[in-house]
């Protein structure tokens, strides 16, 4: 244990009193008295106890407990995650399943493409039962643009309530759709309304010890994560370095409490050499920023969605549709259906089953 | 909450005044910097700066609520527009708490459907009304009080029939004409206060455009950023004060140009191509079509975004673009004596689960002016023909 006295996380008049008197190795300090210690280096006793306890403490209590694994034992581990579903059985094959856990998600857009309406239909769907296919948790929404209206949230629970009732087939599903209520949707979908990027900062701050006391919270969303960003920063460098903490405590808080993270970006405006494109907004360093990409774009008059970075999904366009129900597949034209119809045939959608397990043979 | 300060949160007052000294006072200035920094500046261990950390974050945090609980506050009102297709498919109206734009080119009805929503905002609740006063800033000088007793008159004849129902109504809306961005962003800056001595129900803003697109020329680099970043900020502004006070806020927007490479504009849009008018093209093979100014950064902030367009030499159409409730839907109007009125039965566009970028949407200006020979004497400064 030959670390420098500087690697340690002391304050920094300490540590330069440390260093000053001599102490440059954890060796030198160890086996010292703290009164001791106090005396030689000029520092209080107080402050000497607790340099010694933190020299004292073996290498597994300093933080580096999680960071050894097998590929084998992060092989099981990934089969145990599950994912969330969209409700677009094309999007989630495109996805492996759905939206993962334990991984950030970003989802960028130009607007009214639908992104609030997905965040909405994902929060919703992190609560169905484990016997339908969902992960029967609870949901956390971070709202900083006031786009989240409990209308819309209701339609959508309420659609996705009768959706499972009308393919509930045993026992076991019916006692699970008892507790599989718009109520209880509702009453399990914390809001957080954040004004501005401080209160955002500070919300994150706060994001683990709230999900050490939920424990039964799947998902996290925030939309977006781009809108208090974008103004009021003359410092382009402050906002880069606030937005790389930022990722980095969202992707710690994805693996270290099994909780898929959703994060909504809007598109900007790029001037090329004679066309102006649009491009995710936040930056080029932002887009290092989440595990996985996905970009919601109109093509004329319809709807695509488009994996564009997937550590092991491949990149894939499926179209999609916004309908009074949420977020759906675009249904191909059914001659024995009439198009006015909007009720969603049970079935159609491909009900995912943790990996491992047997799941339902999605639509051809 | 941001700019609480850092003695109001609980920390130790010597360790407030050393950040002080530094220039650290608010929450915000301590929560932008990293964790080394702040070792440095407080003087503390790593573990010390976590717990401070943890300290002032809960100080400006937001508090949660859970859906079920917001939806029992019913604390959403939905301010219903008298328009019932538009408010049918709107979920009752505008949706209080959040921006609501209308967009389109000149003369098409912008201002009076304000004026319109102002007259409605003042009537009592069982007329469907908020029974509040209304904040107006004017930047066009496009208000005209008389044309606003016309409305209110021709809508609700029986209604105000009574003088002092009139009276009462004109007095209830505030009027405030800002003609440059700083005094905009100045009277946003005192709304707050406004808003609770007049207990005001409704804020329109006509036009947040116009100043914006007088005093930045976008040509000049570094003024496009800078003018999303004004727009951006006044959006964060709105939309606090229509969350804080559960009102709704009402923009209008104008139109402009957009240049794109021939063959990408969306020219099979059905309902929106002009009729026999194609888009102008220019000698090297781009076609333009108009579309709503500001830009695409101001498309995201708006929550709501109402088009209005010409659909012929008497009819207008008004467009639902982009609302997080309300599908892709387009309604037709005309424009009397009473403000807007939808035509009622099949002339109606309908619905429709697909739509496009609310940014992009191609908007039909007026393709000819018919001046109004007719046989019937206009009545009034504002009548708009047969039909």
């Amino acid at each position: 244990m030959q670390r420098d006295v500087a690697s340690f996380a002391f304050a920094p008049a300490v540590k330069v009193r440390l260093i000053s008197a001599g102490f440059l190795t954890a060796k030198d300090i160890r086996d010292l008295r703290p009164t001791e210690l106090s005396k030689e280096a000029g520092i209080s006793q107080q402050e000497a106890l607790e340099v010694l306890q933190e020299v004292r403490r073996g290498p597994a209590e300093q933080g580096a407990a999680e960071s050894r694994l097998t590929a084998l034992e992060l092989l099981e581990r990934e089969q145990a995650l599950c994912t969330v579903i969209t409700f677009c059985s094309a999007l989630d094959q495109a996805l492996g399943g759905g939206v993962p856990m334990g991984k950030t998600t970003e989802i960028c857009g130009a607007p009214g493409v639908g992104k609030t309406q997905l965040c909405i239909q994902l929060a919703v769907d992190a609560q169905i039962p484990g016997c339908f296919g969902g992960m029967g948790g609870q949901a956390v929404y971070i709202d900083t643009e006031g786009s989240f209206l409990v209308e819309r949230a209701v339609d959508v629970a309420t659609a996705a309530v009768q959706h499972c009732t009308l393919i509930t087939k045993d026992t076991e599903q019916r006692e699970a759709l008892q507790s599989f209520t718009v109520e209880t949707v509702l009453s399990q979908l914390f809001l957080f309304r954040c004004h501005d990027y401080v209160e955002l900062l500070a919300q994150t701050h706060l994001l683990p010890d709230f999900l050490s006391q939920h424990p039964k919270v799947r998902l996290v969303v925030i939309d977006s994560i781009a809108f208090p960003f974008r103004h009021s920063f003359e410092d382009l460098s402050l906002r880069t370095r606030l937005l790389n903490g930022l990722a980095q405590q969202l992707i710690q808080i994805a693996s270290q409490h099994s909780v898929a993270v959703v994060l909504t970006n809007q598109m900007t405006t790029r001037i090329g050499q004679n066309q102006s494109m649009l491009v995710p907004a936040l930056g080029e360093s932002w887009g290092h920023a989440a595990t996985q990409r996905l970009i919601l774009h109109w093509e004329g008059k319809h709807r695509f969605a488009s994996l564009y970075k997937s550590p092991s999904q491949r990149e894939a366009t499926v179209p999609y549709q916004i309908t009074p129900l949420g977020f759906r597949d675009v249904q191909l034209p059914d001659p024995s259906v009439t198009p006015a119809d909007p009720s969603p045939t049970p079935g159609r959608y491909s009900r995912k089953r943790p990996r491992g397990e047997e799941g339902d043979p999605s639509d051809a | 909450m941001a700019n609480k300060k850092l003695r109001r949160t609980g920390m130790l007052p010597e360790l407030c005044d050393r950040l002080d000294r530094h220039q650290i006072k608010t929450c915000q200035d301590f929560l932008s910097l990293g964790p080394l920094e702040l070792m440095r500046e407080a003087g503390q261990s790593y573990q010390q700066v976590q717990t401070l950390l943890h300290t002032v974050s809960l100080a400006c945090a937001p508090t949660m609520v859970t859906a079920l609980e917001l939806r029992d506050r019913q604390s959403h009102v939905f301010f219903p527009t008298s328009l019932r297709g538009l408010d049918a498919v709107l979920h009752g109206g505008l949706a209080s708490g959040t921006l609501t734009e209308i967009t389109g080119p000149s003369g098409c009805g912008k201002s009076q459907f304000c004026m319109m929503l102002s007259v409605l905002a003042t009537l009592p609740r069982t007329m469907g009304g908020l029974d509040s006063s209304v904040l107006y800033i004017d930047t066009e000088s496009a208000f005209c009080a008389e044309r606003l007793v016309e409305i209110a008159q021709n809508r609700f004849p029986k209604y105000f029939s009574l003088q002092e129902r009139v009276v009462e109504m004109a007095q209830k809306i505030h009027l405030f004409r800002e003609l440059t961005c700083q005094n905009v962003l100045k009277r946003l800056g005192g709304l707050e206060e406004e808003i609770i001595s007049k207990k005001a129900g409704l804020v329109i803003i006509d036009s947040i455009a116009s100043v914006v697109r007088k005093e930045f020329d976008t040509s000049i680099p570094g003024n496009l950023s800078e003018r999303s970043s004004l727009l951006s900020q006044e959006a964060a502004t709105l939309k606090y004060l229509a969350e804080e006070f559960s009102i709704p806020v009402v923009l209008t927007n104008q139109i402009t140009t957009h240049l794109s490479r021939k063959g990408t504009a969306p020219s099979h849009l059905e309902c929106n191509v002009p009729e026999g008018k194609e888009s102008p093209v220019s000698a090297d093979g781009e076609s333009g079509y108009v579309t709503a100014a500001l830009g695409n950064t101001w498309s995201h902030s708006v929550n709501t975004r109402l088009i209005v367009q010409y659909l012929d030499s008497q009819r207008r159409q008004i467009i639902v673009a982009k609302s997080p409730i309300a599908p892709f839907s387009v309604f037709n109007y005309t424009v009397q004596n009473s403000g807007l009125e939808l035509e009622d039965g099949e002339n109606q566009a309908g619905s429709s689960h697909q739509g496009t970028d609310p940014g992009l949407q191609p908007i039909r200006v007026r393709t000819a002016f018919n001046y109004c020979l007719t046989h019937t004497t206009p009545t009034s400064s504002h009548s708009t023909g047969v039909h």
